[in-house]
């Protein structure tokens, strides 16, 4: 692509985060949600997080789902996890799991492969 | 009731006020994922530099767009020299659950003018969301509000942009396999966790987190809004079937 066009590009992205994160903003009093959509958005930020991680902890750089022993992000996920439960520190959770992936990942572990 | 308050104000605006203890609340809450979303503007910067963006169109994309998984969806499609109206749809398809988090926070600051809303929209990310609705899960006026908003979304900002700035310009010197976006998923598990308030709310996360796994082939990252619509209904069955219960044991 041109220089020109990527700068197209850039700005097409940028209007495309405008109408998806203000539009509601702008006008959003002037639209009535139904009460049962607005009960069930209660769970959009919990299950959006959950769609947006789920891929990470799972798929491989070759596009495969790794549910096995071998893959070292499922099994670092799964000890952050039960890190967080314990500890409820975010910070230590994040440095406790990028331990456990690295050390996995560098010491071949249950054949991890990086 | 009235409109306005014993003051004459408009009873939404008590908390809009500054209001510095909010604020470094706000911050204090973010703090621990700043971390995080430095680690993953650092993985975008470096990608966009590696897919071929010069430093100056790096630059302007990451001040300019300020979406993560948008700017990863157009950068294959840039380099396949995708049409332009592709890549708009596919950045609105990845973008699309911030109309849900808007719809969730928009009601909060409506009485406020459209040009902060507009900002307030535009730099408002997946956390900072998150965070804000665990704190003020009701639209009800509450003092410091805006400032706490502001206290979380801020520093959130500024740690994307510097984490994307250092990817932009040293980026190429960072292995990839070091996997330091993993970094970002995990500050996005710390903060999913207690928003699985219930039975029903566990259900909804297994259930968006399963779907975005199966259906991750499919194209523009529908896969992603597909997992989140059938893990809310998930979860509202879940609601209505464990209340019904509930009643019919009287």
């Amino acid at each position: 692509m041109a220089d020109w066009e990527i700068w197209v590009v850039i700005g097409v992205l940028c209007v495309a985060t405008a109408a998806t994160r203000s539009a509601f903003w702008m006008i959003g009093h002037r639209v009535t949600i139904p009460p049962r959509v607005q009960e069930m958005l209660r769970y959009a930020p919990a299950c959006a997080l959950a769609a947006i991680i789920g891929p990470d902890f799972l798929i491989d750089t070759q596009g495969e789902v790794q549910f096995t022993l071998a893959n070292p992000k499922l099994l670092a996920g799964v000890a952050a996890f039960a890190f967080y439960l314990w500890r409820r520190n975010m910070l230590l959770t994040i440095l406790f799991g990028m331990l456990v992936f690295t050390a996995l990942r560098v010491l071949h572990v249950f054949g991890a492969a990086g | 009731m009235s409109a306005e308050d014993g003051q004459g104000r408009h009873p939404a605006s008590i908390g809009d006020a500054p209001n510095r203890e909010a604020w470094s609340d706000g911050f204090k809450t973010g703090l621990p994922t700043l971390f995080g979303i430095a680690a993953w503007g650092l993985v975008v910067g470096i990608a966009m530099v590696k897919s071929g963006l010069s430093v100056p169109q790096a630059l302007g994309m990451t001040l300019l767009v300020f979406a993560g998984s948008a700017q990863l969806a157009s950068l294959p499609l840039i380099a396949a020299q995708a049409p332009i109206w592709v890549i708009f749809a596919t950045a609105l398809v990845v973008n699309l659950r911030f109309v849900i988090f808007s719809a969730l926070l928009a009601p909060h600051f409506a009485h406020l003018p459209w040009r902060q809303r507009f900002y307030l929209g535009y730099i408002s990310g997946d956390l900072t969301v998150a965070l804000f609705l665990q704190r003020y899960p009701t639209a009800a006026p509450a003092v410091g509000k805006l400032s706490y908003l502001k206290g979380l979304m801020f520093p959130n900002w500024i740690a994307w942009q510097v984490g994307s700035f250092v990817g932009i310009f040293l980026g190429s010197a960072v292995p990839a396999e070091w996997g330091l976006g993993f970094a970002g998923t995990l500050a996005i598990l710390c903060i999913m966790v207690p928003l699985m308030i219930n039975n029903a709310a566990l259900c909804g996360v297994l259930v968006s987190g399963a779907i975005s796994v199966l259906a991750y082939e499919l194209p523009y990252k529908l896969g992603l809004l597909l997992a989140v619509l059938v893990g809310m209904v998930t979860a509202m069955v879940i609601e209505e079937t464990i209340a019904k219960k509930k009643v019919s044991r009287g």
